[in-house]
């Protein structure tokens, strides 16, 4: 059976987070790799802790996600969650100009 | 266009403050996240797979080059410098933070825009034809009717908590560039036997898991009954539409359990009873709306312009641009200019900031200050005069707006899909870009004629893969994403649903599988003047089926 990992949005930039615990503290990190991976009691543990973090109003809607050991970390099992985790598969839109990033910076350019 | 009053104003300001509010209080834990949900749906934020997404209404399609400004300073300000334009002509921006959605809201009422009922079981925004007004094939324009639905359904009470999501979709032409027969009421204005413009009113299309065509519920309504019959209408559905399945709750479903005759005479019975209450529209209130949609002051041009049409002789990659992104207007002298969205280069609908401002100033240069949105994904300069045509394909060019595909196999319609969308179960992006990639070849897509060939992520159907001649559906199978092929479909005044052809292709065989299906088609058309649709209704499945699966 693989082993599992807590994911969630963080509440304030909507933006997807891993739970990681390390020396009983936990954090929420953007990179699936350095994630806390468990079963059984630890993960356990790992749903106290993202349950205390949606009653913090750091997160919401925290679930488990599958996973595996890869070369550098762990990985989501399915393709919905492997591209949540990396991002979407295409190149976003973007502009040319550096300068554009900012209405300043494009008037200036 | 249409001008907020100073009501109009004040409403959008303390709706963003209301929604400030909220935004903080849930900031501060003072509401749960399914205290917060409702809310922020109601202000079209979605929470998707990777971020917090914005939906931002645009009116029937219509923006200003002012609004259009804003939404670039909105994508550079609050996202990652880009917008999507859906197919409900509306403009997503898929990374905003939470904290900064007040703001956003607060920049687009300064404008008068918002993102109001684009979410939740509402009325939601009113499409219409991209060509309004300025169509030659127009029997009356729509906007003004669509302005009239805006104002009827926004905030309505009655109508805040309907048994699921409501579209309305409003044409005012004989070419449906609206899809009016897959929206939950579609109306199309026509002349009636007094010689007086009315409504045929077609209630029950959309797409979805069920999809279906509307069917024509009164084949002539007087527009000073519009609102009272949408009321009805309304009613009826918020009655006995299904509230307890989820996938039977749209009135599609309602229609058809109930039956079209014993439907129509439930509206029929409800509207007798309120037509002639407030909302009976009198001449006018038509009449002031009507006001705001006045035609420009048209110059008297001739039809005629040398330089444009040396140039069509001249240079091949200006005619080919001007033989599939121009179209007649019904001003001698001007013509409707579409700009492509389906470039190579970009995701289907997709806009940069840049690219957004400096459509804004051509609007502002060569056509009266406007752009309309399109439920195809592109955008339309609909007052370009003939003689400004050369300068405007150049700048168009420079920007990457100018692919001559407008209608033909590489426009294609596609939802965000997976790597998007929370509901999306493959995607879609990549295989138009691929499918857009393999055909990119002016002179076969101008041969294979009119065709339309649309991604849907998704059994929901976003991507209205039903109604396109050429539907794709992306699904999950065994966690491996598998396209299903559906043939025949059509959105316009033929509508028709698509069929599937057969089992669905892996990701790796689709692009070919489209391939094959065109092959039959060139192979067996009667000649070029028939269509992949025409030739399709002719052959049925069996060809087709042949080639793919043998």
């Amino acid at each position: 059976m693989a082993l599992q990992v807590y994911t969630a949005s963080l509440l304030k930039e909507g933006l997807v987070a891993y739970l990681c615990l390390e020396d009983g503290a936990s954090s929420w990190t953007s990179d699936i790799r350095g994630a806390t991976a468990g079963d059984g009691d630890l993960l356990e543990t790992l749903k106290i802790a993202a349950e205390k973090a949606e009653r913090d109003n750091l997160i919401i809607a925290p679930y488990v996600v599958d996973v595996l050991e890869a070369e550098n970390g762990w990985k989501a099992t399915t393709k919905r969650e492997q591209i949540r985790a990396d991002g979407p598969t295409i190149a976003l839109p973007r502009d040319a100009s550096a300068a554009s990033t900012t209405d300043e910076g494009r008037k200036a350019a | 266009m249409y001008q907020y009053s100073e009501q109009d104003h004040q409403l959008l300001l303390e709706r963003v403050e209301q929604f400030r509010g909220q935004v903080q209080r849930r900031l501060k834990g003072q509401l749960s996240e399914d205290e917060f949900k409702h809310q922020r749906l109601r202000n079209g934020l979605y929470l998707q797979l990777h971020a917090y997404m914005l939906r931002v209404a645009i009116p029937y399609g219509l923006l200003s080059a002012e609004q259009m400004r804003t939404l670039a300073h909105i994508a550079r300000k609050y996202d990652k410098g880009y917008g999507h334009f859906s197919t409900r002509q509306n403009i997503q921006y898929n990374w905003p933070k939470l904290e900064d959605v007040p703001n956003i809201l607060d920049d687009l009422a300064a404008v008068e825009m918002h993102a109001i009922q684009t979410s939740g079981n509402c009325i939601r925004n009113t499409t219409s034809d991209p060509l309004a007004g300025v169509a030659r094939d127009e029997v009356e324009d729509p906007r003004p009717y669509c302005e009239l639905i805006r104002q009827w359904s926004t905030f309505h009470p009655e109508f805040n908590f309907l048994p699921r999501k409501f579209k309305i979709a409003v044409t005012g032409a004989v070419g449906d560039r609206a899809a009016v027969a897959v929206h939950d009421i579609g109306l199309k204005l026509i002349q009636g036997p007094d010689g007086e413009n009315g409504f045929e009113v077609y209630v029950g299309g959309g797409l979805g898991r069920t999809p279906m065509i509307g069917k024509l519920i009164r084949k002539y309504l007087p527009k000073e009954d519009m609102l009272t019959y949408l009321e009805a209408i309304l009613r009826v559905y918020n009655q006995l539409g299904r509230r307890d399945n989820l996938y039977k709750a749209r009135i599609k479903i309602l229609v058809h359990e109930t039956g079209e005759e014993k439907f129509r005479k439930l509206i029929e019975a409800e509207w007798q009873q309120i037509k002639a209450t407030g909302l009976y529209l009198r001449e006018q209130d038509i009449e002031r709306i009507k006001g705001f949609f006045k035609d420009p002051d048209y110059q008297e041009l001739p039809d005629t312009d040398a330089d444009f049409e040396n140039l069509l002789l001249s240079d091949p990659e200006f005619g080919r641009w001007a033989d599939k992104n121009i179209d007649q207007h019904k001003q001698s002298g001007y013509r409707i200019v579409y700009l492509s969205l389906k470039s190579v280069n970009q995701p289907p609908g997709d806009v940069t900031a840049d690219q957004m401002d400096a459509i804004a100033d051509l609007a502002d240069k060569y056509s009266l200050g406007q752009i309309r949105t399109t439920h195809r994904q592109n955008l339309v300069l609909s007052d370009v005069q003939l003689k400004d045509l050369v300068p405007l394909w150049q700048e168009l060019k420079a920007l990457d707006l100018a692919t001559p595909n407008y209608n033909h196999l590489t426009d294609i319609i596609s939802c965000p899909g997976l790597d998007f969308c929370a509901l999306a179960t493959a995607r879609s992006i990549p295989i138009s870009q691929a499918i857009t990639e393999r055909f990119d070849n002016y002179d076969f897509i101008n041969d294979l004629g009119d065709l339309s060939i649309n991604i849907s992520g998704c059994i929901n159907a976003c991507g209205h893969h039903h109604v396109a001649n050429i539907g794709i559906l992306g699904v999950n199978k065994k966690g491996e994403e598998v396209y299903q092929l559906t043939l025949g479909g059509s959105a316009r005044e033929d509508a028709s649903i698509g069929k599937i052809i057969g089992p669905a292709f892996g990701a790796d065989q689709i692009v070919d599988a489209i391939g094959d299906v065109l092959g039959v088609y060139l192979e067996n058309r009667e000649d070029p003047e028939e269509t992949f649709l025409t030739a399709y209704r002719r052959l049925g499945q069996a060809p087709f089926k042949e080639k793919l699966y043998g």
